[in-house]
């Protein structure tokens, strides 16, 4: 009849949970309902000892449909995508890529982006590479670039308007 | 001669008659030609139900019966008994498959019931045709084969010999004994595994029903279920088993005693090239390993065979020769048993990559007093008594990526080494134990699971990602959900209870065999609740791991189980013979041999015959050997074999009536 | 001659020059074309957070661009690589994204087809070239240094869409370095990750990753670190005392691209091959300052 997490009152988002599985099916050719709550991801994630991020248990929230509170988290950006939970888990869930399915619906649904990607988006869509060419320092104190260094030039999109129209479109698509 | 044919629908509960309107059903068949009778009933194949066919065959003098029902797979042996006790000829009925075949795989009514009414067409177009057949009968050969000579063959051989059977036990390594001769103490009730083991093999070793050949292997497997005739290679042990008396001497001689890593010991130990694998060995006797001994491979061992030197009676003899007997026998069981995967697959877990990785077969091994650290538990690398050993679950099992099932005697085994290192060690021990889930299911392991919880050890609800080799000792980084934290287990030993997997040769045999495997390699049995010691091919049984992972007491029901199965064959004097299988007609014959080299059996032989004046080649089918797969019907470029229960004839006919479906 | 388009990413061509110039020089001795392209752009990898599929369009458009030219590519940055590889996977497999992408893709007159393969700088060395050939042009083999291989994570993982050495076992690189007179030996630490990916939101997290790999490495004596990611090394190499101030150690690691290393071996001036441009201490082995 009905569940309810009295911790955050939360009921199970089934509709959410559902374009989640199906997206993961469509990439990955899995979904997230078989996971066993071993905790072998947890136990070998590269982001657990220093983040607290626990990979199984985003699993479980899923499969409790309780979406929300991890898209609203901080937690879910400390994911450095190692994708050790992918290689090891024994249900071929794959926590990694939940992650990344949470982390695009935060931005899309207008939460603030953590970090930098905000600029790396920014470059991407202006210059369609992450960033500039920048100038370095060697060793011997000399400053130089990419020119200085007989390398032919950058490859970059010819036709930038065009580019970032097709940019653009993907900005309110859904995977 | 017009047949009289009745027609009987079957509701199956609601299972048919949900998806299959079975008044229509039951009208329209009283439609067609020659029906003249036809009813439903709820369960055809209740008592009720066999009555109503019965008086209804008697009544209107039938001829044919037509039932439509499950699969005959189900029920058509029941039904040809209800069929003979209304005294028609049991091959006289034809099951037309509604259920299976449509009410189950469909969901529209009006379009099930049309393709019902199509199936029963088909079906009494088939019985107008039906033939009377008589089964012939052949002898019984009152012998078993066993394969495989661990508890479940032990066991099984055991019961057959008591009935009274000869019962040849064939086994590929020197000695019976099998897994449970590897195990220190079995759970829960740590009885010592080899004080429970040895007499039974003792017995097995006297038994005078019983024809030990040990050291050999299966190599063909003729004719079906009552005459088989089996080849087994005895391979060359070069020691002759008359005049050996066990006493030794010749393995303590041995030059390369200590140099070859033992199998039976898991190759925690060393043998010589001349060994005997553990001091209950039955039988007693020296087997040289023709791959390792000097003498066998350079033609010289130094100065001269050192156990020819110690052997007092004689006994080593270079010169043997690998033998092939042949036996006959009426039923087979094999008992093979499993191995356990190799976990260097998992490479996260350091098992190639440190010596103090080891599986808990491994460990039992060093557990064993007649083990290679006799019953100390020392660290593989440096020889020295561990201070905390980690025992790490479910390595391959339970996993989509390696072996999808559960292993079934991993938690149990794991906890009773856990029991007994605690006894060799000392309480200061620490014990660490990393699980999924404990499994301890069977009687008296619930209370075993608890004893162990209640003696100072500790155990982690996670699997570790991987085991670190830090050097010194072994690094185990490890999430445990019943506390939600990360530990750090720094452990001097880890024990990997790795997966049960099938034998590394079980494929080799069931293609010897013809036996099916389910999708994990293993045996496959007739039905996994009801028949799970038969095969799908009649007179083959499964006993034991080789059909699933189990516990020892699971296989010695299992195995008793098989050989109260096989005895089934083996206690009839005769055995009637399935008519339904090829016949060749004479006259059709052209004698173009295409059928014996297609038949998988060898069931088809070609023959001489003086018909008519004339002599006559043409091909044969052997009754007893003929399993009426019908791949020669199929081959016959003139159509002169047919088979019994399908003729073409009758196919056509059933063809022919769904035609305009 | 085997050929090639150079697929260069970003993080290469616009910081991690080093790489560039070792691959330049390298890579055509052994006897393969480099070809640069027009018209490229980022492969999407690192904004996959923010919205993957901009990140599978992007991928899918520098794929089409090297097949017009019925090139395959060579992507030397294993992000990139791994980018590349999920997208032609997914593309290859699922009829429906196929024509999603190349709907957005057909505004700039291109195409993804799925003909060109994408090879990474392990398949290239390793496969392709193999390891004979490289050590027939070895002139000043490395007098056994002691390095530490690093394969970082997108190299091997996830093993699942085919990736360009064993996930738990990687040995082609220690293969490669024993040609070229190098020790590679083992660490436990050898699969940990550089934590590069947290530069964007998680910094000061992301350098204790690389310092605390860097700190045990130097523990356990190695002489060098060889890297073949621009993300992995800007980590080790360029932001190494910013790590080791983030675990408190002195860390003082020579971390070289592999293509460096084989360059040193083939007795390639050092200059070309970047080593100038390293910010770790390698003239600890040698090295000309």
């Amino acid at each position: 009849m009905s569940i309810t997490d009295l911790t955050s009152m939360g009921e199970p988002q089934s509709e959410a949970r559902k374009y989640i599985n199906e997206r993961l099916l469509k990439l990955q050719d899995e979904i997230s309902d078989y996971c066993f709550q071993c905790a072998k991801c947890t136990s070998g994630c590269e982001a657990h000892k220093l983040l607290e991020l626990e990979p199984h248990k985003i699993v479980a929230l899923l499969k409790r449909g309780l979406i929300d509170e991890m898209v609203n988290s901080d937690i879910i950006w400390t994911c450095m995508s190692c994708f050790k939970c992918r290689e090891r888990c024994p249900q071929k869930v794959a926590p990694v890529e939940i992650l990344f399915a949470l982390k695009n619906m935060a931005v899309a649904s207008g939460k603030q982006i953590p970090g930098n990607y905000t600029q790396l988006l920014q470059s991407v869509l202006s210059t369609g590479l992450l960033q500039d060419i920048k100038t370095i320092t060697t060793k011997d104190n000399k400053t130089l670039d990419r020119n200085q260094l007989n390398l032919p030039n950058i490859s970059k999109p010819e036709d930038p308007m065009k580019f970032q129209t097709m940019l653009a479109k993907i900005a309110v698509e859904k995977l | 001669m017009n047949k009289k044919i009745g027609v009987f629908v079957c509701h199956c509960g609601i299972n048919i008659s949900s998806t299959v309107d079975v008044e229509q059903l039951t009208e329209f068949a009283k439609t067609l030609d020659n029906v003249v009778v036809s009813k439903n009933y709820k369960y055809m194949c209740s008592d009720n139900g066999a009555k109503l066919i019965k008086e209804s065959i008697v009544k209107n003098k039938l001829d044919s019966v037509v039932i439509a029902c499950c699969s005959p797979r189900m029920h058509e042996q029941t039904f040809r008994g209800v069929v003979e006790s209304g005294k028609v000829n049991p091959f006289n009925l034809e099951i037309a498959n509604i259920r299976e075949q449509c009410s189950w795989a469909h969901s529209d009514k009006e379009l099930a019931t049309k393709k019902a009414k199509a199936i029963v067409k088909s079906a009494v177009a088939k019985a107008h045709l039906l033939e009377p057949l008589v089964k012939s009968k052949i002898k019984v050969t009152p012998n078993a084969l066993v394969i495989g000579g661990g508890i479940a063959g032990i066991q099984a051989s055991l019961d057959l010999a008591e009935k009274g059977l000869k019962v040849y036990l064939v086994e590929k390594s020197p000695s019976i004994g099998g897994r449970m001769a590897q195990l220190d103490k079995t759970f829960p009730t740590l009885d010592c595994s080899g004080c429970i083991l040895t007499p039974k093999m003792m017995d097995v070793g006297n038994h005078p029903n019983i024809e030990l050949m040990t050291y050999s292997e299966l190599v063909s497997v003729d004719g079906s279920v009552g005459n088989y005739t089996v080849r087994i290679r005895e391979k060359a042990r070069f020691v002759d088993m008359v005049k050996c008396t066990g006493c030794l001497a010749c393995v303590d001689a041995c030059r390369l005693k200590g140099r070859i890593p033992s199998e039976f010991d898991m190759k925690m130990g060393k043998r010589g090239a001349i060994y005997v694998p553990f001091p209950q060995a039955i039988p007693l006797k020296g087997t040289i390993d023709s791959e390792s001994c000097l003498m066998l491979t350079r033609g010289k061992c130094g100065t001269g065979p050192l156990c020819v030197e110690a052997c007092e009676p004689g006994a080593i003899d270079f010169k043997q020769k690998d033998k092939e007997k042949e036996i006959k026998v009426g039923a087979i069981i094999i008992a093979t048993g499993y191995d356990v995967l190799d976990p260097s697959s998992m490479y996260e877990y350091s098992y190639s990559n440190s010596k103090d990785v080891i599986t808990s077969l491994e460990m039992e091994r060093l557990i064993n007093s007649s083990g290679p650290t006799v019953g100390e538990i020392l660290r593989p690398s440096d020889s020295k008594k561990p201070k905390s050993v980690t025992y790490l679950l479910c390595v391959g099992s339970r996993d989509e990526t390696e072996c999808t099932w559960c292993c079934r005697i991993g938690c149990m085994s794991a906890l009773k080494q856990m029991y007994l290192l605690k006894e060799k060690l000392g309480d200061e021990v620490e014990l660490n134990i990393c699980y999924t889930d404990i499994r301890s299911f069977g009687k008296g392991y619930e209370e075993f699971y608890r004893n162990i919880r209640g003696m100072n050890t500790n155990f982690f609800r996670g699997r570790p990602s991987e085991v670190r080799n830090a050097g010194e000792h072994l690094t185990i980084d490890i999430f445990d959900t019943t506390t939600n934290k990360l530990f750090e287990i720094n452990t001097d030993l880890v024990v990997l209870v790795p997966a049960l997997v099938p034998r590394y040769d079980s494929g080799e045999l069931a293609h010897i065999m013809r036996l099916s495997q389910s999708s994990d390699g293993f045996y496959l049995e007739a039905h996994p609740k009801l028949r799970p010691m038969d095969t799908l091919t009649n007179g083959i049984f499964i006993a034991g791991c080789c059909q699933g992972p189990k516990d020892i007491q699971d296989t010695v029901s299992h195995a008793s189980g098989a050989a109260s199965r096989a005895s089934v064959i083996l206690s009839q004097e005769e055995m009637d013979i399935d008519p339904q299988i090829a016949i060749v007609d004479v006259d059709l014959c052209s004698g173009c041999k295409v059928c014996i080299s297609i038949c998988p059996y060898n069931a088809i032989e070609s023959v001489e015959e003086e018909i008519d004046g004339k002599i006559v080649t043409h091909a044969q089918v052997n009754e007893a050997l003929c399993m009426g797969c019908g791949s020669c019907v199929s081959a016959c470029t003139s159509g002169a074999l047919q088979h019994k229960g399908f003729k073409d004839k009758q196919i056509l006919a059933m063809i022919a009536a769904v035609g305009d479906y | 001659m085997e050929k090639f388009a150079l697929y260069p990413g970003c993080v290469m061509p616009t910081e991690q020059y080093a790489y560039e110039m070792s691959i330049r020089e390298v890579i055509p001795k052994l006897g393969v074309e480099l070809i640069d392209l027009k018209n490229f752009s980022c492969c999407g990898e690192p904004i996959k957070s923010v919205n993957q599929m901009m990140t599978l369009t992007l991928s899918a458009r520098n794929i089409a661009i090297a097949e017009k030219q019925n090139l395959d590519i060579f992507a030397p940055c294993p992000m990139c690589h791994l980018a590349l590889t999920e997208t032609k996977k997914i593309l290859d497999s699922d009829e429906i994204m196929f024509d999603r992408i190349n709907n957005l893709l057909k505004d700039e007159d291109l195409t993804y087809k799925g003909s060109s393969k994408i090879i990474s700088i392990l398949d290239l060395l390793y496969d392709i070239v193999g390891t004979e050939k490289i050590k027939k042009l070895v002139k000043k083999p490395l007098k056994d240094l002691k390095v530490a291989v690093h394969y970082g994570c997108h190299l091997i993982r996830p093993s699942e869409i085919g990736r360009s050495d064993d996930s738990e076992n990687p040995q082609k690189i220690d293969k490669i370095l024993k040609e070229i007179g190098a020790n590679p030996e083992y660490y436990p630490e050898k699969l940990d990750c550089c934590g590069a990916l947290l530069s964007t939101n998680l910094p000061e997290s992301g350098l204790t990753k690389t310092g605390q790999k860097l700190k045990s490495v130097q523990e356990q004596g190695f002489d060098a670190f060889v890297d073949t990611c621009p993300w992995c090394h800007r980590q080790y190499d360029a932001k190494q005392v910013k790590a080791g101030e983030t675990v408190a150690a002195k860390l003082e690691m020579p971390v070289f691209y592999l293509t460096q290393l084989i360059g040193m071996s083939f007795g390639i001036p050092e200059e070309k091959l970047g080593l100038k441009l390293n910010q770790s201490p390698v003239e600890k082995i040698g090295v000309e300052k």
